[in-house]
């Protein structure tokens, strides 16, 4: 078995498409999905690392296996659902906490999903896609409805975050960069965001693996090494 | 879910073999280790059975179980655990809280008593640290308080390690190396015990359920999770394969590769570690243990031992593969590489690949079909042999046994459907010329060139023409008689002159033209066969349709001759002479003919040049004839003819005055006049009889051209004078010589000509003459001067030198006499002759001339 080089974990109360996203990004279509039961990953070759992708199960049951899955995590990325303000509010209550066991420099993304429920992402996907919104919505049967986290809360999450890790926001990419409202239906910024973070992800495994072997002294690399994590194809 | 068959159950130990008809005595573990298989019971009895196992041609096995010794141990507790070392020969005994060591044959406890006390349960270390092959290393938890001890155990004797106390009460370990993996009671935990570091895993409850520890291989355990998962966890405290999904009450679980196993009250489940996913269910009742032993797995409910024997992983992959589940063949045949010799590995899995791609190409997918195509390394004639009539008659190609695939051949598979037909065909077309240049194609080309070949052919694909004047291994008799049927005539000729018959080419192409058989493949045709020819090296076959590409066209088909690579040409192999003599009957390719040996190749002999010159001038007088009027502008052909005749130095110019005599073509005859030095002659004609002054003027330069520079003023002159002798009465004559003068002001001899003029001629109508003959004369003039004094300065330095090299200090004694009056010399003046005579400067005055200077030289 191919050992993956590094590892992002999907957390999120259930139901906010934490699965969905995955199947949409790795498989390109938005299958219906059953309760995740345990966790299950995929491995993504991005250049020439394979980034092991771990999608968990967001029920209550299964919730102390979220700090294993964690374990060494080089991103996390923390779902809820834009149209259910308390799945953000469990991201800090319930998930947070799991990624104590992550890396230490580990990555954190916040992710809304659902915006296709809502009014004005009816309106972004009838756009992009050409068709007429209120046609496009007529088929689904969920009524269009005023989002109910907004952007904005995401991010101010975001920065909540960084208190809990104790990170000081300069060394950190900002919350614009690591904030992402998606659809796993229509497929918007899906891709963006999992790229986003492989892009960021692969200097952190250079790092790690300059600094694997500790007792091998590499002259070339004595200063400081740069931390490129706003490295996002930008 | 689709479900393989992975397992079979089979019986080992039957009920009555144990126990007869004792209804209370149930089996309480098992042990198996190789052939021998022991079993523990709750009334304190140890049994020793021989398994003898019988392959099936199913590919599973039955077993049959002899009896051997069994043993009470003495006490009233059941037996809770066995374990073999069979390093050792002891078997570890685990009952009433003391591990004992007893002989593994004579089931006897070791003499020395060694033993284990105060264990409630025990686990072998599978990756021990010891290099010691004669002990066993054994992790025991304590009947003390949240302990866990580790043991190193020897043939007759027991040694501890270690102690260690665990933040909660252990109750259930397995071992790693240096890691421990315990199920507390309300977490599964890692534990270094040689460092006493822990790393928690993940929480779970022991009220609820019976925790399961079980090592499945380096560093990696599986464990039982909440909610009936099955997860993996590696001594770093990291799962790395995502969990499976068991029944909330599961019992037990084992692990044989790739395969995990798990016991609950109805059924034995399989998942595939691969993929995760769940691939087998047996029903099995009231089953309680389930183990595995160094491959064997074994199930046991209370009363009876029963083995689950794996099928071998190859015809799992082939049912598999005969569902068409492609992607958990692959991922199985894959998982199983280490399990298998590479060398075998490789062949098996090269099949797989090759089977598998067969499925997907069935499906259409040709994308994926391709790619395990490629990595299969499959004979590519296994695909070709699938379209009828693709491979050539003569192809040894038989398909491999047993067969990759389940089709007689394409119209099986597609049932007909002509639309699915053509995409195969289209596929196996871009599949053939991918491969065909890659070592895939060695040993078959032939094969896979005639197949592209026949596909080209009957999509009607250009390719086929691409392919064909390429380096190809189209074999020739079975792709004739495809292209033949499918009306690719120019395609066939094509591939008659790759196989070096361009006869059998020229033919087809011929007919094509002449219209005898139809292929529109090339328009211009014609001219292909032309530029064939023209090419080939084959004269005879030049000779045989020269005349049918001349009768054609008489200009194009004559570039058979004209466009011939030179050097060719002058191997000889073509004589102009032959090649003349064939034009006989096509005057326009015998001038285009001519033309390119005389001015093209600058042949120069006479004849040709005579030959054209005589060809020109017919036409030009045909032409003459048919129009009659006449026509003040040249034709070509006559611009051509007097361009000829002012080039070429050749031709036998009386047998053409003799031909032109007569005929009205005073240009051309002021000419051939001219050629002969008759210069008087051709001027004469073309003032006198055509008036034409510019013609005369050109006359003069062309004429002279390439002479020297009297004889063009000769010519001059010769004008000048007609003009001047027809007196002041011929008054264009007159306007023509004054214009002559003005305009070639530089070609007279001024003075000459001043003498010439009529006084009666003022100086402005002269003026340009005048100014330019001024002109030249002084230019003349003055580069003479710098001629002049050039030549001095040259004079001089050579002087200069010649005195250096000569003049040296000449010394003035009474010895030295004045080489004149033979007197010493009184006075420090003398003259020194170039030649080195001394004198006295008065005897120098007196004698004017001297033998070998003509002038004094230098003083010194």
């Amino acid at each position: 078995m191919r050992k993956p080089d590094g590892k992002i974990v999907l957390l999120g109360d259930m139901n906010v498409g934490k699965t969905s996203l995955l199947q949409r990004y790795m498989e390109r279509r938005f299958p219906d999905t059953v309760s995740t039961v345990g966790g299950a990953f995929y491995l993504k070759q991005w250049r020439s690392f394979n980034i092991s992708i771990w999608d968990t199960a967001g029920r209550e049951q299964f919730h102390g296996l979220g700090s294993m899955y964690c374990r060494g995590a080089a991103a996390v990325i923390l779902t809820y659902d834009v149209n259910h303000l308390q799945s953000l509010v469990e991201l800090e209550d319930r998930f947070l906490g799991l990624t104590d066991t992550a890396s230490k420099d580990c990555l954190f993304a916040i992710v809304g999903n659902k915006v296709d429920l809502t009014e004005e992402g009816a309106a972004e996907s009838g756009e992009k896609e050409g068709h007429d919104p209120s046609k496009a919505g007529g088929g689904c049967a969920s009524p269009r409805v005023p989002k109910q986290v907004q952007l904005e809360d995401a991010m101010a999450l975001y920065k909540k975050i960084l208190k809990y890790k104790m990170l000081d926001e300069k060394d950190v990419p900002a919350a614009e960069q690591m904030c992402f409202e998606t659809s796993a239906k229509t497929g918007y910024n899906v891709d963006l965001l999992f790229e986003t973070l492989f892009d960021m992800v692969v200097p952190m495994i250079l790092q790690q693996r300059a600094e694997g072997p500790p007792q091998t002294v590499d002259i070339t690399s004595s200063k400081p090494t740069k931390r490129t994590r706003s490295g996002c194809c930008a | 879910m689709m479900n393989i068959k992975a397992f079979t159950l089979v019986s080992a130990v039957e009920r009555e073999l144990l126990m007869g008809d004792k209804e209370r005595i149930n089996i309480e573990c098992v042990e198996c280790c190789g052939r021998n298989l022991y079993v523990g019971t709750n009334d304190c009895f140890l049994y020793h059975f021989l398994l003898e196992e019988k392959a099936l041609p199913a590919g599973t096995a039955a077993f049959t179980a002899t009896r051997q010794l069994h043993r009470h141990l003495g006490f009233r507790k059941p037996v809770n655990e066995l374990r073999a070392a069979s390093a050792l020969n002891r078997l570890l005994v685990l009952c009433d809280n003391c591990i004992t060591l007893v002989d593994m044959l004579n089931l006897e406890p070791v003499p020395s008593g060694a033993r284990i006390k105060g264990a409630t349960a025990f686990a072998l270390n599978e990756n021990p640290v010891s290099a010691d092959p004669f002990c066993v290393e054994v992790c025991i938890l304590s009947v003390k308080r949240r302990t866990v001890q580790v043991f190193l155990v020897y043939e007759d004797r027991v040694q501890i390690v270690k102690e260690l106390s665990t933040p909660e009460q252990p109750l259930a370990v397995a071992v790693d190396g240096h890691f421990l993996c315990l199920a507390l009671t309300t977490q599964y935990i890692i534990l270094n015990y040689s460092t006493g570091l822990s790393q928690d895993l993940f929480p779970y409850c022991s009220e609820e359920k019976r925790p399961i520890v079980k090592r499945i291989g380096r560093q990696e355990f599986l464990l039982a999770g909440p909610g009936g998962l099955g997860m993996f966890a590696t001594v770093a405290g990291i799962s790395q394969r995502a969990p499976v999904h068991w029944a909330e009450n599961v019992i037990g679980a084992a692990v044989c590769f790739p395969y995990v196993i798990a016991l609950d009250d109805e059924f034995i489940t399989v998942h595939s570690m691969l993929d995760q996913q769940q691939k087998q269910t047996l029903p099995f009742k009231e089953g309680h243990i389930l183990q595995d032993f160094e491959g064997r797995v074994i199930v046991a409910t209370s009363k009876g031992v029963y083995i689950l024997v794996p099928l071998p992983l190859e015809k799992q992959i082939q049912d598999l593969l005969a569902n068409r589940r492609v992607e958990e063949a692959l991922v199985l045949a894959k998982g199983a590489r280490r399990n298998i010799p590479k060398e075998k590995f490789q062949v098996m899995y090269r099949r797989i690949l090759q089977q598998a791609g067969f499925i997907q190409f069935a499906q259409l997918q040709f994308l994926e079909a391709k790619e395990l195509f490629r990595s299969g390394q499959l004979d590519v004639r296994e695909l070709i042999s699938l379209y009828p009539f693709l491979l050539p008659t003569s192809s040894s190609f038989t398909r491999s046994h047993p067969p990759l695939h389940e089709y007689a051949d394409l119209n099986q598979l597609t049932q007909g459907d002509q639309e699915k037909m053509a995409k195969c065909k289209r596929f196996l077309m871009s599949y053939l010329n991918e491969v065909r240049s890659t070592e895939v194609a060695n040993g078959y080309k032939e094969d896979i060139d005639t197949a592209l070949l026949k596909l080209y052919a009957e999509a009607d694909h250009d390719s086929l023409l691409d392919l064909l004047v390429t380096e190809n291994f189209c074999l020739l008799t079975d792709s004739a008689a495809w292209l033949e049927k499918h009306k690719k005539y120019f395609a066939l000729g094509l591939l008659y002159h790759y196989n070096n018959q361009d006869a059998a080419a020229l033919q087809l192409w011929v007919n094509i033209v002449n219209g005898d058989i139809q292929d529109s493949t090339r328009s211009d045709l014609y001219e292909y066969i032309v530029d064939f020819l023209t090419y080939c090296l084959d004269q005879e076959l030049v000779w045989t349709y020269a005349d049918w590409v001349l009768q054609r066209s008489e200009e194009v088909g004559v570039q058979v001759f004209t466009k011939r690579p030179w050097d060719e040409q002058q191997k000889n192999s073509f004589n102009p002479d032959d090649i003349i003599s064939c034009l006989k009957k096509y005057p326009k390719a015998l001038v285009k003919y001519l033309e390119h040996l005389v001015i093209d190749r600058r042949l120069q002999k006479e004849e040709y040049h005579t030959h054209l010159a005589v060809l020109y001038l017919e036409e030009v007088l045909q032409q003459r004839a048919a129009a009659a009027s006449q026509g003040s502008e040249p034709s070509d052909t006559q611009t051509k003819l007097r361009h000829l005749l002012q080039k070429s130095d050749l031709y036998r110019v009386h047998f053409l005055i003799e031909r032109i005599q007569g005929a009205g073509l005073p240009m051309e005859s002021a000419i051939l006049h001219g050629k002969l030095g008759e210069h008087g002659k051709a001027l004469h004609i073309l003032v006198h009889e055509l008036g034409d002054f510019s013609a005369a003027e050109d006359y003069c330069l062309w004429g002279s051209e390439g002479q020297d520079a009297p004889c063009r003023r000769h010519l001059f002159h010769t004008l000048l004078a007609m003009y001047l002798h027809a007196g002041p009465a011929a008054h264009e004559l007159t306007v023509a010589a004054v214009d002559l003068l003005n305009r070639h002001a530089t070609e007279f001899d001024a003075t000459q000509v001043l003498q010439l003029l009529p006084g009666s001629w003022s100086v402005q109508l002269l003026c340009p003459f005048l100014t330019g003959a001024m002109r030249d004369s002084i230019h003349a003039r003055r580069t003479t001067q710098v001629a002049v004094g050039l030549a001095r300065s040259e004079n001089l330095i050579y002087t200069y030198n010649k005195m250096k090299l000569k003049g040296s200090a000449i010394w003035l004694s009474d010895q030295k006499l004045c080489q004149l009056c033979q007197n010493p010399f009184g006075e420090p003046v003398f003259v020194r002759y170039p030649n080195g005579g001394l004198v006295h400067t008065h005897c120098a005055t007196n004698r004017h001339t001297t033998p070998s200077s003509p002038s004094p030289g230098t003083r010194t």
